[in-house]
């Protein structure tokens, strides 16, 4: 019976480590994407989202059977219900990536000084998805409370791009429509960090079962 | 063990107490029934006597009462006359009673009857009198069942001793006889002495016992040569059960910079989450080899992933991950080098043919013919040295140890140079200073040459006009540092680990106007090689560069 449930557990595990894989690699699709807009990159950031959703289904499922058949405790219960909320920040990640991707096949290639900030924001971004996966893969707590405190980079990309943007409107009005999608890509690569950043929470809350304080 | 001893122990103490009481019983009884008999006989002979003698009268109710026997007077008729226990007139006739007729016939009859109500044995002793009347002596006893029950309650009493007796007994034996078994060294069996009937027991034991320690000193083996294979090879290897890693070496935990104790015994993708590593591992666990080429960290790794079939199933993989970053740049190396070979060939030999081909339809005046022949002979000699400098260094690549080595002076042969090339420095005002004493080393006279020339000969190319070249030739103990300084133009320091690739020009354009072939240094290089020399450059742009070549003294070629 016990040695059912350490097997479901693990389960949970490598099921979400492979959901953050997919995470990770949907972001990493985007990166590509901001350079050429390639087709085959947008269709498979698509595929990688309705995977990501269909994980976190299988994974809310087997949270809820392993809370209720097996009733864990303590550190396991803490798993199971940092789980339950991690696979919701993925897949929101998730969502972002492929709303991106279809912001990109909208517009069509970005002019590379254009993309430069964007991709810039991406490449900080992709760190920070790694970085919680990789802190929920070690159960690496120093990691975890880095990947939190990047957070703070990618709030001031966000805001630089923003003031560049202005200044593009401003300055060419009839480039507004392509300025105000730049601002959302950039606005989904901030809501990914702070999902990110969630994430990163939760493995805290998992491994000390201390929930941050909400101080901000 | 201790309960089966006592069961059969147990059974046989029982059987042996009720057979011993069952036989002593019958054999008392049958004694006691013949005294019992003989008894009654002797009484009613005696009866017998008297009654003949003295008459019936002597028969009294006292007399009755003397004996524990039953004495009965029965008339000719069969009708009762005197009786010891009831009144004869109370009593039925006798005339049927088997023991009366006999007694009647022969003179004496016995009988014994069994009153199975009462569990009673009545003997009966009937004797004929002169006068026709039978005297009867009866006595009454227990009858032999009757005697057993009574006793058995007894008997199951001794049975419950001598069993908890035995209990004991047994318990105390068994554990004695165990003690010393317990007590068996079961590391080495042969040196116990204990009950002589365990001796093949340990011999076996010995036996087994080396067998495992045989086997565990295999296995310990076959894993250090394991250990030793994977921890120091090179390449990461990977083997998983299922997707479960069961092993990782040293290289691959670098390489995807995680630590053993992290992933060891779980998922692969705690070692790495990176989606070509996943397909490769899927593919080889469902029984296909793949190799796949993966970019990581600016590093190209060569995936190759196995199956491994253990009873015909495919139920593990193992990984291994190869860096071909260097083999890659290698190749795109050799790639660039073909490519600026044919062009390097290929630029001259159109001049020559598009200069003739004019010649050849008279499309050239008779007066620029001495201009055209010029410059096809000039594009001839450069395509004559692009090609000497390629066997040149074709040579140093294949001919390893088929150049003849030999003492040398560096300074002789830098004097030469130098000497050789003064009209060129002169043209352009370039002063060139030879410092140090006859040094003499093993090598090649001619690839030292053509190595030292064209080190001089692009100090001077690349110098500014006026410019100055200082070589310097010094010896230690164990090295010989040949150097030469320039004033010349400079090398960017992105360029300076480059410039010893064939045909790798710091200026892109393959300019001819300083001439040369792109080898120059390329020749330098292999050269410095073969004779196991060490080639630093130093180089600021704008102020010269300063280039030494560090050789072994006693190095093998000596």
């Amino acid at each position: 019976m016990r040695n059912h449930f350490e097997e479901q557990l693990e389960k949970l595990n490598v099921e979400l480590m492979e959901m953050g894989a997919l995470c990770e690699q949907a972001i990493e699709n985007t990166y590509k994407i901001l350079d050429n807009a390639d087709i085959e990159m947008i269709k498979d950031t698509r595929k990688k989202e309705a995977l990501i959703d269909h994980k976190e289904r299988e994974i809310e499922n087997l949270c809820f059977e392993l809370l209720l058949r097996q009733q864990p405790v303590a550190r396991d219960l803490r798993q199971v219900s940092a789980a339950l909320k991690m696979v919701t920040d993925m897949e929101r990640i998730g969502d972002q990536a492929s709303d991106i991707a279809e912001i990109v096949e909208t517009v069509g290639a970005l002019e590379n000084s254009v993309a430069q900030p964007l991709e810039d924001m991406a490449n900080h971004t992709i760190k920070m998805v790694k970085g919680s996966v990789n802190a929920y893969v070690k159960a690496d707590l120093d990691l975890s409370k880095e990947v939190q405190k990047y957070d703070d980079v990618i709030d001031q990309n966000f805001v630089d791009i923003r003031k560049n943007l202005i200044d593009v409107i401003v300055k060419n009005p009839e480039n507004g429509e392509l300025a105000m999608d730049l601002l959302m890509i950039a606005k989904y690569y901030e809501r990914i960090g702070d999902h990110a950043c969630n994430i990163a929470e939760w493995v805290e809350f998992s491994i000390t079962g201390q929930q941050k304080e909400e101080d901000e | 063990m201790k309960q089966r001893i006592f069961r059969s122990t147990g059974i046989l103490i029982a059987v042996a107490v009720l057979f011993t009481f069952l036989l002593t019983s019958v054999v008392y009884y049958q004694d006691y029934s013949k005294e019992i008999k003989s008894g009654v006989q002797v009484e009613a002979e005696y009866l017998k006597k008297v009654l003949e003698e003295t008459g019936d009268s002597y028969l009294t109710q006292d007399i009755g009462n003397l004996t524990q026997n039953r004495l009965t007077l029965i008339d000719m008729d069969g009708t009762v006359l005197f009786d010891s226990i009831e009144e004869p007139a109370d009593m039925e006739n006798h005339s049927d009673r088997p023991e009366f007729i006999e007694a009647r016939k022969t003179g004496t009859g016995i009988e014994n009857r069994l009153s199975a109500t009462l569990n009673e044995n009545t003997y009966y002793y009937a004797l004929l009198l002169k006068n026709g009347e039978v005297i009867r002596v009866a006595c009454t006893s227990r009858s032999i069942f009757a005697t057993l029950t009574s006793s058995f309650t007894m008997i199951i009493l001794i049975l419950i001793i001598v069993l908890s007796l035995a209990l004991v007994v047994i318990r105390y034996r068994s554990i004695k006889l165990i003690e010393p078994i317990n007590q068996i060294d079961l590391e080495h069996p042969l040196e116990n002495d204990v009950y002589e009937e365990l001796a093949p027991l340990l011999r076996r034991l010995d036996i087994q016992n080396n067998q495992i320690e045989e086997q565990l000193r295999q296995i310990k083996q076959n894993h250090e040569e394991y250990l030793a294979i994977t921890e120091n090879m090179k390449d990461g290897m990977i083997i998983t059960n299922k997707s479960v890693v069961l092993g990782i070496n040293k290289a691959a935990t670098e390489l995807f910079g995680v630590d053993v104790k992290d992933c060891l015994h779980k998922n692969i993708l705690t070692v790495s989450r990176n989606v070509i590593i996943k397909e490769s591992l899927d593919m080889a666990i469902a029984g296909h080899s793949t190799e796949k080429i993966l970019e990581m960290n600016g590093r190209v790794l060569q995936i190759l992933a196995n199956p491994v079939s253990i009873e015909a199933g495919h139920s593990g993989a193992v990984l291994l991950i190869l860096d071909i970053t260097e083999k890659q740049q290698a190749e795109a190396m050799r790639r660039e080098f073909s490519a600026n070979v044919s062009h390097e060939l290929k630029t001259p030999l159109m001049s020559i043919s598009g200069y003739a081909e004019l010649m050849m339809n008279r499309m050239v005046k008779d007066t620029d013919i001495p201009e055209f022949s010029s410059r096809i002979y000039d594009e001839a000699n450069r395509l004559r040295t692009l090609v000497e400098d390629i066997i040149k260094l074709s040579r140093l690549d294949e001919a390893d140890g088929q150049l003849a080595f030999e003492t040398v002076d560096l300074l002789s042969i830098t004097q030469d140079v130098s000497s050789c090339l003064q009209l060129q420095a002169k043209k352009r005002d370039i002063q060139m200073t030879i410092e140090g004493k006859k040094t003499e080393m093993f090598g090649v006279r001619q690839v030292l040459y053509e190595m030292i020339f064209n080190l001089c000969d692009n100090a001077i190319k690349y110098n500014k006009d006026h410019g100055q070249i200082y070589i310097k030739i010094s010896s230690t103990r164990s090295t010989i540092t040949w150097k030469i300084m320039d004033t010349g133009i400079g090398i960017e320091k992105e360029h300076q680990d480059r410039i010893f690739e064939r045909f790798y020009r710091v200026d892109k354009s393959h300019s001819r106007e300083t001439g040369g072939t792109g080898l120059g240094l390329s020749i330098v290089k292999h050269g410095a090689m073969l004779h196991k020399g060490n080639i630093k450059v130093e180089s600021e742009i704008g102020e010269g560069t300063k280039i030494s070549i560090e050789f072994q003294k006693n190095s093998e070629n000596q």
